[in-house]
Formats: C-alpha cells, sequence, structure tokens
C-alpha cells in the first residue's frame, strides 16, 4: 500500500524546468532516500512533498488523499532541516512542544508525547536548555524529535548530517536508522552523501537534472545500475569506465591490446564499466590488459592501486588488507572480472546480453 | 514572499491581505498629511490660508509667486540658509562618516591597549544626551571665539559615536580578517590595506553613516541655535522657525506665514527625494547595526 | 615588487611597526575630536558648574550648591514630571505602533510593500523644526484643518493647547517624526530571521500570527531594547517641539516645561551660565540613571 504517490510532477521557476515528469511510489514504513548532485532537484522534490513548494504541475498523493493544493500543515508530515531551524528563543521542550500547541492538544497529551520522544532521543536532560547551550548532534535530536512528537504519516529530512562533522555524522547516521527500525515511521531523506544513501535506504531515488535515473534498493543500484550516471554516482571509488569495441567473442580494450571473453555480446557496446573491487593484478605479462603503477594508497584495510593503462587512462583498483609488495612503477597485468562487467551504449544506457 | 502567502490562495487570506493594506495605508495617511498639507498650503494666497480648508487647494494657485518670495525676501536670505544647511550637512557627514568608519576599523581589526576601555567610553557617549553638551560646547566654543562661524556647528558634529558602533559592526561582518592578512603578506601597509581594500568593501556600510550623519545635520536645530547668532550663517532650521515666530506673534507682517509654508515645503523635498533615490543602500547598513543590538 | 629577498628583512620589521601602530592613528582623529567636542565639554561644564557669579562677589568656587538648588528646584522638577508624562504616553504607543506595522510588512501580507515602505520612512526626513511647525499649524485654532472639519461638522473646536492636551499633542509629533524609524529597525531585525525557522513553524501547523507573535517577536528582544533605551534618551531631551510652540500655547508651555528648555531660558535669558550647566549634569545623570536601570530591568528578564 503506497503512503505516498507522485504523478507526473512537474516544477518550474519561471521558464527554468527544475523537475520534469516525476513519478513515485513510497510505501508505507519504507526509507526512501533522494540522492544526487547539487541541483539535482533533490531538494525541490523534497519541498513539493512537504508543501513547501507548489507543483507546476502533476499530483501528490498522500494517504489516498490528494494534497496537491494543500498547506503543509494539512498534509500531517513533519519535516528535519539541514540547519535544524531549533526556535532560538525556547527551550528543548517548548520547541517539541510548539507544533502540538498550536494544534491545541491537551497538555497532558502534549507533556506525554514530549517526554516520550525526549526519552527514545536522550534529551531528557536537556530538555530546559535553549537551542545555543547544546551540541550539533544534540541540536539535530531536538530537531527530529520535533518531527516525531506529531505522529506524522510520513518523516522528512532534509541533508540533516550536512552540517555535523564527520565522526558526529556517523553516529547520527546509526542512530537515524536505528530510529527508523524503532517507529517503523515512511521516511523521505535528502542527502548528497552516496554512503549515507546506501547504509540507510529501503530504496534509493537517484536524482539528476530533475529527473529520475533509477529507483531501486541500494544493492539493486550497486550491482545492477541502470545508466553510466548511477554507475558511477553510486559506489567509492567511482566505477571505472573506459571505452570497448565489440568484437568476435568479446570487448576489444585499448584499441585491441587486450580482449575479454564474454558469452554473449549485446549490441551497440561502446563502454565498459568495473568497479575497483573488480579488477584484480598479476605480474605484468598476464592478464587482458598492462598497466604501470602510478599512486599506491594504504588504509591498512584496503589498498588503491592507480595503474595507468595505455589508450584507456588510469585505473582504480582495489585490494583488500595491506598489499606489502605493491610499489610505484610496477608494471603488472590488470585482469577484468567478465561476469562483472557492465556495459553501456552510446547513450550512456546500461545494455545486457 | 513568505511561505504563508505562496501556499494560501484562499478567498479568507486574501480578505486579510486587504484588510492588513488598508491598515498600512491608514498609516500612510498620518505620515503623508502634514507634507500633503505644506504642498497645499504652499500654493495659497495668504488670505487663502486662512479661508480655505485647510487640506485642499485654494482657486487662486500662489504657488510660484511664494516661492518667488522664499527666495527674495529679506535679500534673499533663504537661498543662503539653504546654501549654508547643505554645506554643513555635506561636510558634517563627509567628516563624520570617515572618522567614524576609521575608529570602526580600528576596534573592528586590531587588538590594543586600553580597546575595551576607549569602546565602552564611545558607547557611553552614544548615551550621553546631545542636548546636555550643547551649553557646554557653546562655553567653550565662546572661550576660544569660535562662536557664529560654521566650524561652531560643524566640528561638534564630526563626532559621530553611533557611527563608530555601526561601523565597527558593519567591518566585523563585512571584512574578514583573510583578506588583511593577505594584504599584509603580500606587503602592503595597513593604511595603503584600508583604502584600497576594505573601502570597496566598506562602502555600503560608509553611506549608512553618512546618510545619518548628514540627515541629523540637517535636521539639528538646538547646536546652531545656540551657537549663531547672525542670521546669514543660520541653517535652514534656525532660520525658518525664527521667521515662523515672527509670524505667529503676530510682527513683521501676514505675508510670512505663505512664506514659511513654501520655505518648509522647500526645505524638505530634496531630502525626501535624495532620500527616495538613495534609499537602496543604506537600508543594508542599517540592519547591521540593528540585528547587532 | 620590490624585490623580496633583498627587501625582506626591513620589510618585515615595518609591517610590524604599522601593525602596532595603525590601529592608534586610524583612531586619532575620531578620538582627538571626541575629546575636545565632548570630553572637553563636559569638565568644562562641571567646572562650571561648581561655581556661582553674582553682582556681589563676583565668581566664587561653591561647591555643590548649584547641586543642590536643582535637586529642590520645582521648575526642574516640574520638567521632569512632564518628561515623565511625555515619555510614558509617546514611547509605548510610538513602539507599539512600529512593532505592529513592522510586523505587517515583514509578513509579507499586505499588498505594495516596498512603497508602504519608503514612505513610512519619510518623516525622519523632515526636521523636527518643520514637523513642528506644520503640525502646529495644523492644530491651529482658528484656521488648521482640525479645527475647520470641527466646524463643518458642527463638533467642538478642539482644542490642543490646553493643559491636559498639549502633552499628548506633542506627543503625536515625536510619533510622527520616529515611528517611521523604530518601524525600519524593526523591519530590518525580522528580515533578518531566516526563512527556514518560517518553514519550521509552517510544518509545526503554525499561521503568520501565530509564526510573528510566538517566534519572531521573542527573536527581536534585543532590538526592541535598544529602541526602547534610545527612545527614553531621546524623550528625555524634548526642547525643540515646545520651544517652537511657545508662541501657540503660552499659557501652557512657560519656559521651565522641560528641563532642556529650563537650561536654555537659564543660560541665554537669564544668563546664569553655571546654574544652566549643573542643571544640564542632572538631566545627564536623570538619563543615565533611567537607561541604565532600564538596561538593567530588560537585562534580568532576557536572561530568564
Amino acid at each position: 500500500m503506497a503512503v505516498i504517490q507522485l504523478k507526473d510532477v512537474k516544477k518550474s521557476f519561471g521558464s527554468v524546468d527544475v523537475i520534469g515528469n516525476v513519478n513515485l511510489e513510497i510505501g508505507d514504513g519504507e526509507f526512501v532516500i533522494f540522492v544526487g548532485p547539487s541541483g539535482s532537484g533533490k531538494s525541490t522534490l523534497l519541498r513539493l512533498v512537504a508543501g513547501l513548494e507548489d507543483t507546476t504541475g502533476g499530483q501528490i498523493i498522500i494517504d489516498g488523499t490528494d494534497v496537491t493544493n494543500m498547506g503543509p500543515a494539512e498534509r500531517e508530515l513533519s519535516m528535519v532541516f539541514q540547519s535544524y531551524a531549533l526556535y532560538p528563543t525556547k527551550t528543548v521542550r517548548q520547541n517539541m512542544s510548539f507544533g502540538l500547541e498550536v494544534a491545541r492538544l491537551p497538555r497532558p497529551e502534549i507533556d506525554r508525547r514530549v517526554n516520550d520522544v525526549a526519552q527514545i532521543l536522550r534529551l531528557s536532560d536537556y530538555m530546559d536548555r535553549k537551542p545555543r547551550a547544546l551540541s550539533g548532534g544534540q541540536r539535530q535530536r531536538v530537531a527530529i524529535g520535533r518531527a516525531i512528537v506529531r505522529e506524522p504519516v510520513a518523516f522528512l529530512f532534509d541533508e540533516p548530517l550536512s552540517n555535523l562533522d564527520a565522526a558526529l555524522r556517523v553516529e547520527m547516521r546509526i542512530e537515524i536508522a536505528k530510529l527508523h527500525q524503532r517507529l517503523g515511521a515512511t521516511m523521505i531523506y535528502v542527502t548528497h552523501d552516496q554512503v549515507e544513501a546506501m547504509t540507510l535506504a529501503d530504496k534509493i531515488v537517484v536524482l539528476d537534472h530533475g529527473a529520475i535515473q533509477q529507483v531501486g534498493s541500494p544493492m539493486e543500484l550497486y550491482e545492477r545500475p541502470a545508466n553510466l550516471f548511477v554507475a558511477q554516482f553510486i559506489g567509492s571509488p567511482k566505477m571505472n569506465v573506459f571505452p570497448v569495441q565489440p568484437v568476435a567473442g568479446g570487448l576489444s580494450v585499448a584499441d585491441g591490446a587486450g580482449t575479454i571473453q564474454l558469452a554473449a555480446v549485446p549490441a551497440g557496446v561502446v563502454q565498459a564499466g568495473a568497479r575497483p573491487e573488480e579488477i584484480t593484478l598479476l605480474p605484468a605479462g598476464q592478464g587482458h590488459l598492462p598497466g604501470k603503477i602510478e599512486v599506491v594508497e594504504r588504509l591498512g584495510s584496503d589498498t588503491y592501486a592507480y595503474v595507468a593503462a595505455d589508450k584507456v587512462g588510469a585505473l582504480t583498483v582495489r585490494i583488500v588488507g595491506n598489499a606489502a609488495d605493491m610499489a610505484v612503477g610496477q608494471t603488472v597485468g590488470l585482469v577484468f572480472n567478465p561476469a562483472r562487467l557492465h556495459l553501456f551504449d552510446g547513450n550512456d544506457k546500461v545494455v545486457r546480453a | 514572499m513568505t511561505i504563508v502567502g505562496k501556499t494560501n490562495q484562499s478567498a479568507r487570506f486574501r480578505r486579510s491581505r486587504w484588510l492588513m493594506t488598508l491598515l498600512l495605508g491608514l498609516y500612510f495617511v498620518y505620515t503623508f498629511v502634514p507634507i500633503w498639507y505644506v504642498i497645499t498650503s504652499s500654493t495659497k494666497t495668504n488670505p487663502d490660508l486662512f479661508t480655505s480648508f485647510g487640506l485642499w487647494f485654494a482657486s487662486d494657485f500662489h504657488l510660484w509667486q511664494n516661492l518667488y518670495d522664499l527666495f527674495t525676501i529679506q535679500h534673499g536670505i533663504f537661498r543662503i540658509w539653504l546654501w549654508n544647511t547643505f554645506y554643513y550637512s555635506l561636510v558634517s557627514g563627509l567628516g563624520a562618516a570617515v572618522f567614524a568608519t576609521m575608529a570602526g576599523y580600528a576596534f573592528a581589526k586590531y587588538e590594543f591597549f586600553g580597546k575595551k576601555f576607549v569602546f565602552a567610553l564611545v558607547l557611553g557617549a552614544v548615551m550621553i544626551p546631545q542636548t546636555a553638551l550643547v551649553i557646554p560646547i557653546f562655553l567653550l566654543l565662546s572661550k576660544v571665539g569660535l562662536l557664529n562661524t560654521p566650524f561652531a556647528v560643524i566640528l561638534p558634529q564630526l563626532v559621530f559615536p553611533f557611527g563608530v558602533f555601526l561601523m565597527r559592526a558593519y567591518i566585523d561582518e563585512a571584512i574578514s580578517d583573510e583578506i588583511i592578512d593577505a594584504g599584509r603578506v603580500d606587503g602592503a601597509g595597513e593604511f595603503h590595506i584600508f583604502s584600497n581594500l576594505g573601502f570597496r568593501l566598506l562602502m555600503p556600510g560608509i553611506t549608512t553613516v553618512f546618510i545619518l550623519a548628514f540627515v541629523a545635520s540637517w535636521n539639528n536645530y538646538f547646536l546652531p541655535l545656540v551657537v549663531l547668532n547672525s542670521t546669514e550663517h543660520f541653517p535652514v532650521t534656525v532660520g525658518l522657525a525664527q521667521w515662523y515666530a515672527s509670524a505667529v506673534s503676530g510682527s513683521g507682517g501676514a505675508l510670512l506665514f505663505t512664506v514659511v509654508m513654501a520655505g518648509a515645503l522647500v526645505s524638505i523635498l530634496p531630502v525626501i527625494i535624495a532620500f527616495l533615490i538613495m534609499q537602496r543602500f543604506w537600508q543594508g547598513g542599517l540592519s547591521a547595526g540593528g540585528v547587532k543590538a | 615588487m620590490t624585490d623580496i629577498a633583498i627587501a625582506a628583512r626591513p620589510r618585515r620589521a615595518r609591517v610590524i611597526i604599522n601593525k602596532k601602530i595603525a590601529p592608534y592613528i586610524f583612531l586619532l582623529p575620531f578620538l582627538l575630536l571626541f575629546a575636545i567636542f565632548l570630553i572637553v565639554p563636559l569638565a568644562y561644564a562641571l567646572n562650571l558648574s561648581v561655581y556661582r557669579s553674582a553682582l556681589v562677589g563676583g565668581l566664587r568656587f561653591v561647591w555643590f550648591d548649584n547641586y543642590k538648588r536643582a535637586f529642590t528646584d520645582a521648575n526642574f522638577w516640574s520638567g521632569v514630571w512632564t518628561l515623565f508624562k511625555f515619555g510614558i504616553l509617546q514611547i509605548p504607543v510610538m513602539l507599539i505602533l512600529s512593532l505592529i506595522f513592522a510586523l505587517i510588512l515583514d509578513s509579507g501580507v499586505a499588498y505594495a510593500r516596498a512603497f508602504f515602505r519608503i514612505s513610512f520612512f519619510i518623516p525622519y526626513a523632515v526636521p523636527a523644526v518643520i514637523a513642528t511647525l506644520l503640525w502646529g499649524y495644523m492644530y491651529g485654532p482658528a484656521y488648521g484643518p482640525f479645527a475647520q472639519l470641527a466646524g463643518v461638522l458642527h463638533l467642538a473646536k478642539p482644542d490642543f493647547f490646553n493643559d491636559s492636551s498639549i502633552i499628548p499633542a506633542i506627543a503625536n509629533i515625536a510619533t510622527w517624526e520616529y515611528m517611521g524609524y523604530n518601524m525600519i529597525i524593526y523591519f530590518a531585525a525580522l528580515q533578518a530571521i531566516p526563512m527556514d525557522l518560517e518553514e519550521a513553524s509552517v510544518m509545526d501547523g503554525a499561521s503568520a500570527f501565530t509564526f510573528a507573535f510566538r517566534i519572531k517577536l521573542p527573536m527581536i528582544v534585543p532590538t526592541i531594547i535598544v529602541t526602547i533605551i534610545f527612545s527614553i534618551i531621546g524623550s528625555l531631551q524634548l526642547f525643540t517641539e515646545p520651544y517652537l510652540l511657545i508662541n501657540l500655547a503660552r499659557n501652557t508651555i512657560n519656559s521651565h516645561f522641560t528641563p532642556n528648555l529650563y537650561a536654555y531660558t537659564l543660560a541665554f535669558i537669564g544668563q546664569q551660565y553655571n546654574y544652566a550647566a549643573a542643571i544640564s549634569f542632572v538631566l545627564g545623570g536623570v538619563v543615565a540613571i533611567v537607561s541604565y536601570v532600564f538596561m538593567l530591568a530588560a537585562n534580568r528578564r532576557v536572561s530568564e
């Protein structure tokens, strides 16, 4: 049962089309993430769902009701803002109670909800502080708490972790994941960070230039990207992409320097993609293609080798653990895994045999 | 436009929009009535001033005659007053703005011995009633023999503590320490940094302070009243007030009423017009001081 | 650009000296004028105020006699009382109205906002002398428009110059002059409030009014406090308006109607400079005390 539906939703600012013909269904309890680069329209799409912007065309349906012409309050949604947007002159308790007071809920009910949520978010010790006396992480939890007490149909998050430092971001990411498990609520989350998207989402919506590139679970997007954009947006380091030509029995790489055997070669292939962990390094002379190691990055848990191959460019290769005997300047042989190769046509779309 | 306006198109909302506009309109009427009064009154002959309805024109349109009288009466003294006002305000405004900017820059971007104390002193000076100073300034100027000169009016007006306060807040925001450090690394002297790098960035703030100081000088009455006694040094405020007093007391003749009205009109129109032209520049500057406070 | 290698040493030395001295040089013009036209006059006036000159005996040092006289001077205190009645009426009325109009303008609800914003500020550009002059005419019992209107409607002619109406009449002039100025200050402060706070309140279901009164207003309390203090300081110095209206209201405005008027009369009509100086200081003291007390009270409320 879909809780939120977007039908042919369009948004233009003057003559500029920011969102073009979006169709999307979000199920009850799903954690959906809108992800994409800056300017992809992900925040705009979220604000359209929230009602903070009007659609230029299309419909938005929440819980069976067409809310396209309704204001934000009537849609029964809550939003967590990137800057938290906490009311500076109010205490944590007052911040969380405000929406309920506006809705004229009875006082005991307001207090009950606020106290319950404060406990879940571990804010009970800070209830009488003002936002300026709180740390970034605490403020974020207050913003989340304010959203939860209203018991909305769905939660909207607008890049909530962007203003936190790296360590705090990881911590809060886990908190949000646990929150979703605990509440089982529908959540729409916007981020530009694909790590957040991969780790938190049930379903990811990849956006570029106002159009949906692909919708799917994190693993679907990772293992079966629909086009070049998604393939290179998801996954870090980026997927290696290089030109290929179809030949009998496989693909020729680097103007014939090497050939990758494929059982079936789909028509129209012009590029192939291989993720860093799908490329293996063998001693020079072996493998599909020769290459020379230019830079080695050792993280302890992984090693990244940047290998230059003639007429192909630089390829990133990932090796698990510390490859102690790898050295800069070493010549190696690159091996591609045909089963894990992603093939793209001239329109940057994935083609499968 | 606020969110509320964007997403609420109901008829009830539109009615409340008109209601709010009406309220603002009422306030506008209140604001405008005296100005309208001076406009209509300047066009009347003296008898008409007393017989026709105050807020509408009379049958005789006498504006040009009144203006002629205004600029020729008493050997055209009004022209001199107008010039004086402009001259005093321009010099005071520029001077106050430059000095306040330099001082504000010093407070904003440097640390030095006694900084806190001096700033507290300046801040305290903002609180001192201007008029409490006028009589002491009079006594001082009288002692050094500077009374009844343009300096008597201009010099005290060059001190603008509120301008220092404003510029300090503005400079804190507008000029980052990095720009100054970059200039230093490049070998530029401090004053060079201030005049070249800083000045462009400071323009909105300086304009604000200039306008505030200019208007303050233009409107000033008590100071010139006290320190000047020959009519040829008077600014418009003092001169016009003198004419008004004589018109009310009945001496000097009835002619002066219309002339006073025309004088009032000529005194306020230029500033209002200049205001309208410059209003885009200074509103930003005001927010720096207002919000910080 | 000078050769770095050669000039490195002396150039660095010059920058260090410059940096240390620079602030003093920047401050110098302002501080010099500040000292001459603020500190010195105050010191000189203070000096004057502890002397008295009499026909017999000339100039004598009298310690604080002038101040003692000021403290027991009925004229002075009646002026202070007038200011109190004036301030308690004018300041709240003006600031509350300014606030309301600023909120209306800021909410974006009304039409033609830019037009109103500019026009409301116009009175600030009108000198107090001219404003008083114009309102003085309009208050005119024989020929002012209010009197004329009353005549047409067969109502009693309003008397703006009797004992009970003179203070509201002057308060009206002051309000007319400064309401726009205060309104713009509030407006700028309200506009500085970030958009996403408004969006958060919209998500919380708040109407424009609720948001304005429960969120925005508390946020600009510091600005409001500043305007109150400046208004207090301004009204305690009331001079121009009553001075110019004296001829129209001879029976109600006397030479000690406000302390400033009193000091002026003492100095320039009575030639009693010493006592006038003392009066100025006592007035300054009253202003300082009232402002300070108010600031303390306001800060205590804000930090709660």
